[in-house]
């Protein structure tokens, strides 16, 4: 039995009096990336949010149920510690408006690293994500002037300066273009060898290629989850058959 | 045949509303031309190293320096900014990142009130309550540098206050998610990301918080004590550009007359570097 990372058992959770998500139980394993498809506002965001409680932000949410990380309950872990520990990639990149160097040491500023090890750090993380050789003489340039892949790339990069276990990525591609986006996946399975992995993603050959393994969500439920290679192949229910095979979505 | 008539009267229309739209750019041609029309001559008169840095403003014997009232000018803005730029920029910050509906439905309407008291209110208050608090602890008349500083702190607040709102609500949500998702605190989020991004937008609210405060005169005239030198100290007394030219307009003639115009000349030039630099301010975050 494969371990779970992140693990949800009946999980609600309501925007006001819409119900949002609905008795989700749902696991990410260790090591490995998890996919999570479905139409748009199935709820695919909502549940990959609940794990860095960033659904916090929006009044009016109600969440029930369990949420375990690392077989601890979600509940009693400090939200910063949380928040360090599972990192998070936004739709679009949104490196802060300063320079490259300063978008990566705002982490380690925030959660007091000491300030000797900036460099070595900035550099594994840039190294990781692929950046270093084409960035090393331009830290100290504004970070906006980057392209949009490589602006992605550094949000990557300063989300593993803090030493991350589990990154979560919502709709990492959607705002970059084909040949960007390919390289972004490589860069997530590179990376899959040190941490682990949840992927929202609107594009389902994404996570056929990425992903090892798979949900399907349609109006909040959780309708499928299993290895990629047997949702995309032969899924057992019908609902995620239409969607792969495009009859709606 | 209607249409046709439609089509006139739409263009009419448009017509007028432009014309009133340029009136605005006439009256400010107008008042430009007075002014330099009436200053200008006795810059050429009298010297403009005389009049700008010349130390003594004696008009009705010759003597037309304005030196001790531009530099009085510059320290109660300074003083406006160093009391009014915190405390805006706090009121700022708690508005855009930590109030909530309820409280911003307070605020907000109160800022405005703020901006519409007549100044000669603050000066009022200025006179009963910070002039004596000003000679009762700390000395002096009262009538002061201090004192003023603090009535035009007050007085920038509301610009300050509303223009940097608006810079830090510009800031896109998406730098706050990231900077929390970091597990960043809301105070670290705010202080190391949102407030920096929004850093021209703050800045320009100072500049023209500092053009108020350059221009304020019934309230400086008030509590400013009005005196002919520079001050020495936060408690000496004071006389500003503007205070000049209100103080003594009403029973000027000839060249003194031309005395406070120039003074004018001198005040618009500063209003105008402050703008530009505004606008230059505003400009650059706008582009990026």
């Amino acid at each position: 039995m494969l371990d779970c990372a992140l693990k949800t058992d009946k999980l609600n959770l309501y925007y006001g009096a819409f119900h949002g998500l609905k008795d989700v139980d749902f696991c990410v394993y260790r090591n490995a990336i998890t996919s999570l498809i479905g139409p748009s506002g199935c709820g695919k965001s909502t549940l990959l949010r609940c794990f860095n409680r960033m659904n916090d932000l929006i009044d009016d949410v109600a969440v029930q149920g369990t949420i375990l990380v690392n077989d601890e309950p979600l509940a009693g872990i400090d939200i910063i510690e949380l928040r360090k520990k599972i990192g998070m990639v936004f739709q679009r990149p949104n490196p802060f408006p300063f320079t490259v160097r300063e978008n990566l040491v705002y982490g380690l500023k925030v959660h007091g690293y000491n300030k000797r090890r900036y460099d070595e750090i900035l550099e594994r993380c840039l190294k990781a994500v692929g950046l270093w050789e084409d960035i090393k003489d331009k830290l100290n340039t504004p970070a906006m002037s980057l392209s949009e892949e490589m602006k992605q790339r550094l949000c990557v990069a300063r989300v593993l300066t803090v030493e991350p276990e589990i990154i979560l990525l919502d709709e990492p591609c959607s705002a970059l273009d084909p040949i960007a986006t390919l390289k972004i996946e490589e860069l997530m399975i590179e990376l899959k060898r040190n941490y682990t992995i949840l992927i929202v993603t609107h594009n389902m050959q994404q996570a056929a290629r990425v992903s090892d393994y798979t949900g399907f969500m349609l109006l909040g439920d959780l309708i499928e989850f299993g290895e990629t290679s047997k949702i995309f192949t032969s899924p057992a229910d019908e609902r995620t058959d239409g969607y792969i095979t495009g009859r709606f979505g | 045949m209607s249409s046709n008539k439609a089509v006139f009267k739409e263009r009419i229309i448009k017509q007028i509303l432009t014309a009133f739209a340029f009136s605005s750019l006439l009256f400010l041609f107008l008042i430009f031309a007075f002014i330099l029309v009436e200053g200008l001559p006795l810059f050429y008169k009298a010297g403009v190293k005389n009049i700008i840095f010349g130390m003594k403003w004696a008009p009705t014997r010759g003597f037309f320096g304005i030196f001790p009232m531009i530099v009085s000018s510059f320290l109660v803005t300074f003083g406006a900014l160093v009391i009014g730029g915190p405390l805006g920029l706090g009121c700022a910050v708690y508005l855009a990142e930590y109030a909530g509906r309820q409280q911003k439905m307070f605020l907000k309407p109160a800022l405005e009130l703020l901006a519409g008291i007549p100044s000669v209110v603050y000066g009022f208050l200025g006179v009963l309550y910070i002039v004596p608090f000003i000679r009762t602890f700390f000395g002096g008349s009262g009538f002061s540098l201090l004192a003023t500083s603090i009535v035009l702190g007050i007085m920038i607040l509301p610009t300050v206050i509303s223009i940097s709102y608006d810079a830090l609500m510009s800031v896109p949500r998406s730098y706050r998610e990231g900077a929390l998702a970091m597990g960043s605190t809301k105070w670290q989020s705010t202080w190391r990301v949102v407030i920096p991004a929004a850093k021209s937008g703050i800045l320009a609210s100072c500049i023209l918080g500092m053009g108020r405060a350059v221009g304020e005169t019934m309230a400086v005239i008030m509590v400013a004590g009005n005196a002919l030198k520079i001050p020495g100290g936060l408690l000496d007394p004071l006389r500003t550009l503007t205070s000049n030219i209100a103080l003594e307009l009403s029973y000027a003639s000839g060249d003194h007359r031309l005395g406070l115009f120039s003074t004018g000349v001198v005040l618009l030039f500063i209003i105008m570097v402050l703008n530009y630099f505004a606008n230059f301010v505003i400009r650059r975050t706008v582009i990026k």
